[in-house]
Formats: structure tokens, sequence, C-alpha cells
């Protein structure tokens, strides 16, 4: 078998990457997929706290470059779901402790006996960002509607499209807030689409799940009611080549607005 | 009490204009972000920017009479091609005997100054620095009127104000007649 290799990456920090690919990542292995995520922020690692497999890590990625242990030693597994592993970076060195061919061989070994291989990648477009992209295929490029993060986004679009090992990547749209969009306060989907002229692969709500999810260390894609739980599982659905519509985050929650979609529906039908 | 009604009326006022109201956060966040990831793409400062599009209204000028102001220059991402987009709105379209005319001028102080250039360069040759330093300054007085012209021929159309118009006009007509 041969796997897929994405990175997630977005230039600057803080957008949810690490978010997305541990989302990503369990809503492919729910969807039994074989799935293994690397983190490659070496020195500030974070996947393995938002997997809640902080406890249980032994080896790193440094250890395996350095053969301390061999690669399949170094996968922890996750507590629920036994298709997904992580191999997590080391928290006490630092970016130069690897070398892209040195990821690139672990991922070339990885892909042999998974269906994924996610690469979380640490922010900013120096060594550690040469290393993610380094064994990937593809790539998904993570930002919010916000000036900073779109400029990021550009910035590593470029990067990528320069790289010819990679061969498409996707955007996703995170933390949309749609009652600012609304209110014409913040730049909407449609805006950064057209701006960064990149296609999409998901749209994330802005949901205060994600902070209780971290917390108890459990990805949001297990949270079924969530409506960001439910994007990422979207988001995992595209990538295995389904057609899924986007969310339409424009839809009521409460009793009162469906009442009134409901009106508001039926008076529009009137009219026509 | 003042205040209260200072507050009313800029509140009823506010409320009539909500839906005029342009210049929201998401408009301004797009266009700043066209406008900041055109430079970051293209590495054209806005200095460069503002040279270029300097330099393109000299040019369309000497054929079309535009309004300058509302000269707007974009760069659009079209799939995978970036365009240099120019919008500008023509006024009116300049006749032959001004196009001619415009060109003509041209011509002959593009003549003059090559002629001055290669006389310059014997000079140097010779190393007559009297000489060399007068004809600068004629080579100068040559662009000088170049750039009035194309005022002028702008202005008279538009007419802004009469009075610009007319020391323009005495402008080049003195240098005109210092030169001859």
């Amino acid at each position: 078998m041969t796997g897929r290799v994405i990175v997630i990456t977005s230039g600057k920090g803080g957008v949810g990457k690490t978010t997305t690919s541990a989302n990503i990542g369990t809503a492919l292995a729910k969807a039994g997929q074989k799935v293994v995520l690397i983190d490659t922020d070496i020195g500030l690692r974070n996947l393995d706290l938002l997997l809640g497999l902080e406890n249980r890590i032994v080896y790193t990625i440094v250890d395996v470059v350095e053969e301390r242990c061999k690669l399949k030693q170094a996968l922890v597994k996750d507590k629920k779901n036994p298709n997904l592993c992580l191999l997590a970076a080391a928290q006490t060195r630092d970016k130069s402790a690897l070398s892209q061919e040195q990821l690139k061989s672990i991922c070339e070994e990885l892909k042999e006996f998974n269906d994924f291989v996610l690469v979380d990648c640490p922010a900013g477009i120096e060594q550690g960002f040469q290393n993610a992209i380094a064994g990937a295929t593809e790539a998904i490029i993570v930002t919010t509607p916000e000036m900073s993060a779109v400029r990021d986004a550009d910035r590593i679009i470029g990067l990528l499209e320069a790289k010819e090992e990679i061969e498409s990547y996707k955007l996703l749209l995170n933390r949309v807030r749609p009652n600012l969009v609304k209110s014409n306060d913040m730049m909407s989907v449609d805006d950064v689409v057209d701006i960064l002229s990149c296609s999409l692969i998901g749209i994330i709500p802005e949901d205060t799940g994600v902070i209780t999810s971290t917390n108890k260390g459990e990805p949001i894609v297990n949270d079924e009611n969530s409506l960001a739980g439910q994007a990422y599982h979207n988001v995992a659905k595209r990538i295995m080549g389904e057609e899924i519509d986007f969310l339409d985050l424009d839809a009521p929650k409460g009793i009162i607005q469906k009442i009134q979609k409901f009106f508001a529906g039926l008076f529009s039908k009137e009219q026509k | 009490m003042k205040d209260i009604f200072t507050d009313l009326y800029k509140k009823v006022a506010g409320f009539f204009q909500t839906q005029e109201k342009e210049d929201n956060a998401k408009d301004v966040a797009v266009n700043r972000m066209k406008l900041v990831l055109m430079q970051d793409r293209t590495n054209l400062t806005p200095f460069l920017l503002e040279k270029m599009r300097g330099e393109m209204i000299a040019v369309l000028a000497k054929y079309v009479e535009m309004d300058q102001e509302a000269l707007e220059l974009n760069f659009e991402q079209e799939g995978e091609q970036m365009a240099l987009m120019l919008s500008i709105p023509v006024l009116r379209a300049k006749d032959d005997e001004e196009i001619q005319a415009i060109l003509d001028a041209e011509a002959a102080a593009k003549e003059k100054a090559e002629a001055e250039a290669a006389e310059e360069s014997e000079e140097e040759s010779t190393e007559d620095e009297e000489e060399v330093e007068e004809t600068d300054e004629d080579v100068e007085e040559v662009i000088e009127e170049e750039v009035c012209t194309v005022e002028v021929e702008e202005s008279e159309e538009i007419s802004e104000s009469p009075d610009e118009v007319e020391e323009l006009e005495e402008e080049t007509t003195t240098k005109k007649s210092k030169k001859k």
C-alpha cells in the first residue's frame, strides 16, 4: 500500500494547524483509514496534547533519525482509535535536529503501511517549514479570515507552487464567524478564496468547543453535536474523494430563528 | 442637554446612513489585502507603482483625454496568471491634429536633445568645460518645455481654472521666446 503524504501548513502561527491536523487525522481514522500524524514542530510540540497522548510518548522523531529506536517503536497509538498513530516531536531540541532528507525518508517509510501520513508543520517559512514539506505531495493551507493570516497564506502558496513535489494544495478556512461576516465586519469565505485564488477543502466555524476539547485532550470530531467537528468530518470525506457540500453557516440554531426562517421561506415562495 | 440632542441626531442620522455606508471593515480589509498582496507578489513598492502610474499617464495623455484621478492600476489574479489591469475613464478622444501636434513637438524635442547630447559628447572629448555647462542647461529647458506643453493641453481641455492655464501658457511662451 502507498499512502498519501499531506502537509498541514499556514505560515502564521495560531491559526489552527495543530488542531486541524489532530481533527482531520482522527476523522480519517474514524472513517477506517490508517493514519500517522507527524509533529514536526520540534521544540514546541503540541499535537500530543491535543490528542491526549502527552504521557505516552517514549521516543520522538529525533530519536528515530538519530537511530536510538526503530520507526515503529516511536509511533504512539491513539487511546481510542487503533488506526491512528502519532510520531511526536522532540521537545528539548530545535528545528536543526532534522534535515529534509531525513523527513523525506521517514514519510517514504510510513506511507508503505498507512493510507495517510499527515505532517503538522511549524509556523514560519524557515527550516522547520522546509523540513515539513520535504516528504509531502499534497498540502492543506490553514488560514483564518484575518489579514495577517491571509497574507502569510499567500506567501506559503507561493513557496508551495515553487516546489515541484507538491502536486496539489487546498485551502482550509478556519475560525469563520458567520455573524461578523453577515454584518460586513469580516472577510467572507468568498473574499478569501477570491484573494488567494486557491480552491477550498473546508470551512470551519469558530467554536468554543475547540477550547474545551483541547483541554480534555480529545479532538472535537469526537463530539457528534459540534458544528466544527462536523466540518472537520466533511474535510476528511473530501480528502477521501467524496463530494460534500460546504456547511451552511447561516443556518439558524435556536427555535426562534428556525421559526423565522420557516416563515421567511413561506413568504419568499409566495412571492414567486 | 445639548449633548443629548447631538447624540440623538447622530443616532437618527446613523440609522438612515447605515444602508449607504460603504467603508465597512470587510471592504476595507479586502481592498487593503489585495493591494498588499499585489506588492508582495510583484515586489513593487508603492513608490514604484506611483512612478509607473505617472509614466503611464504621461504616455496615454498624448492620445486620449482621461480622468486622471479615476485612473486605476491593479493586479488581478486570473487562474495561474497575474494580469495588470489598467482602468482609464476616457473623457474624450483627441483628434488627429492634436495628437500630431504633440507627437511633432515630442519628436522635435527628442531630436534636439539627441543632437545636443551628441554635441556634448564631442565637446567632452575636447574637454571644454564652459561649453558643456551651456548645453546642459539647454537640455533641461527642452525637457521642461515638453512637460509643460502636455500639461497645458490637459488643463485647457479640462478647464479647471483659467488662471492656471494662462499662467502655464505664459510660462511656455516665455520659455519658447527665451530659446529663440
